[in-house]
């Protein structure tokens, strides 16, 4: 690869990167699994940057690469957790000038979420994410009816688990 | 509580403290990957491997005398060219269904390119077995007609079916086995794709 091409690969990833590090989060539960799933998500990203065409963003193709990697690659089965597992939730982020309430809303979302099977996972953070449901359903590779379809009955089950 | 409001905190996330620097992004995107698509890749050359040596052992030079006095030296030896011919075009088709795979593909489509994958080797597996029936049946009959004359002739009859029935089990027995183990394999991937396509029927 021409150096200026991988200098624009590192440099989008590196501002890109929360993206990879909250599908981590939902796809694993501890720091070694994230660290491990993080890393794997890079090899992917870099092996198929020579066929990304710029007529996507790069966000939106970082999202399909990592999504990918975590269901379909990633070696280690993704295993669920308990809800009550919720001391060993495994991210870390900065909680000063943090709203409580929205601090543990926060941390029972990824518990919840955690739950879910991979492609609930899936839908449930590009719902998040705010994507819309054409994307959503590009990224999956199913026709955008089934997109929303899928995505109600996801919606369903989180919520009763957030709200049993 | 509405899912907006979750909604509301997952967006209001700070982002992850420890951020990786593109000095480090360099260095993980040069380590080897350690994904599944890779593990499919060597266990399906690792089949073709072991499936064509095993040959090596048998004493050929003994079975090659006992195919010649049975008078099928020319059926083994087709039969040999011919399977070395279907090996390499399902090498071939693997390799290509392989090179296919491409994580930057939507999900749907990377999980069927990956089960394409798999199952090239698995009908490559499919059809040894039954080259394998074949040639059992065959041997086993041409060789129990020559012994006829050491034998009564009703049981020979009795003696082929015995042949091609065991033959038949240990061989289901082995497709089976390999069937859990491909199964084992491609659970997760298999349940994803369920998961995935379950709606597609309907729509």
């Amino acid at each position: 690869m021409q150096p200026e091409l991988e200098n624009k690969f590192l440099s989008d990833f590196e501002a890109n990167q929360n993206i990879v590090h909250k599908v981590c989060r939902i796809y694993t539960t501890n720091q070694d699994a994230h660290n491990d799933l993080f890393q794997e998500i890079a090899i992917q990203l870099w092996k198929n940057y020579s066929k990304f065409r710029g007529d996507a963003k790069f966000s939106t193709w970082m999202y399909r690469v990592a999504l990918n990697t975590a269901i379909s690659l990633y070696r280690k089965s993704t295993r669920t957790v308990r809800t009550q597992d919720i001391s060993d939730i495994a991210f870390k982020i900065e909680s000063k000038e943090y709203d409580d309430t929205e601090e543990l809303q926060l941390k029972a979302l990824y518990v919840a979420i955690r739950t879910l099977n991979d492609i609930d996972k899936a839908l449930i953070f590009l719902y998040l994410e705010d994507k819309p449901y054409k994307e959503i359903a590009e990224t999956l590779g199913i026709s955008e009816v089934n997109a929303r379809v899928k995505m109600n009955r996801a919606k369903d089950k989180l919520r009763k688990i957030l709200n049993p | 509580m509405d899912l907006s409001q979750y909604k509301q905190a997952w967006k209001n996330q700070p982002e992850e403290t420890y951020k990786v620097s593109a000095a480090e992004i360099y260095k993980m995107t040069q380590k080897r990957s350690t994904s599944f698509v890779k593990w499919i890749f060597i266990i399906g050359i690792l089949e073709f491997v072991i499936l064509n040596s095993l040959y090596l052992f048998v004493d050929m030079d003994e079975a090659n005398k006992q195919y010649e006095e049975a008078g099928i030296k020319g059926f083994v030896f087709y039969m040999e060219l011919f399977a070395y011919a279907v090996a390499i075009y399902f090498l071939i088709r693997f390799y290509l269904n392989y090179k296919n795979i491409s994580s930057g593909e939507s999900t749907k489509k990377l999980m069927s390119d990956i089960l394409k994958t798999r199952k090239t080797v698995k009908h490559y597996v499919l059809f040894n077995l039954f080259l394998m029936f074949i040639v059992i049946c065959v041997v086993g009959t041409t060789v129990m007609k020559q012994q006829s004359t050491k034998i009564p002739e009703d049981k020979v009859v009795i003696l082929m079916i015995v042949t091609v029935v065991i033959g038949l089990i240990v061989l289901t027995l082995v497709w089976l086995f390999y069937q859990l183990l491909y199964g084992i394999l491609l659970r997760k991937l298999n349940r994803n794709y369920k998961e995935l396509t379950k709606l597609d029927k309907l729509n």
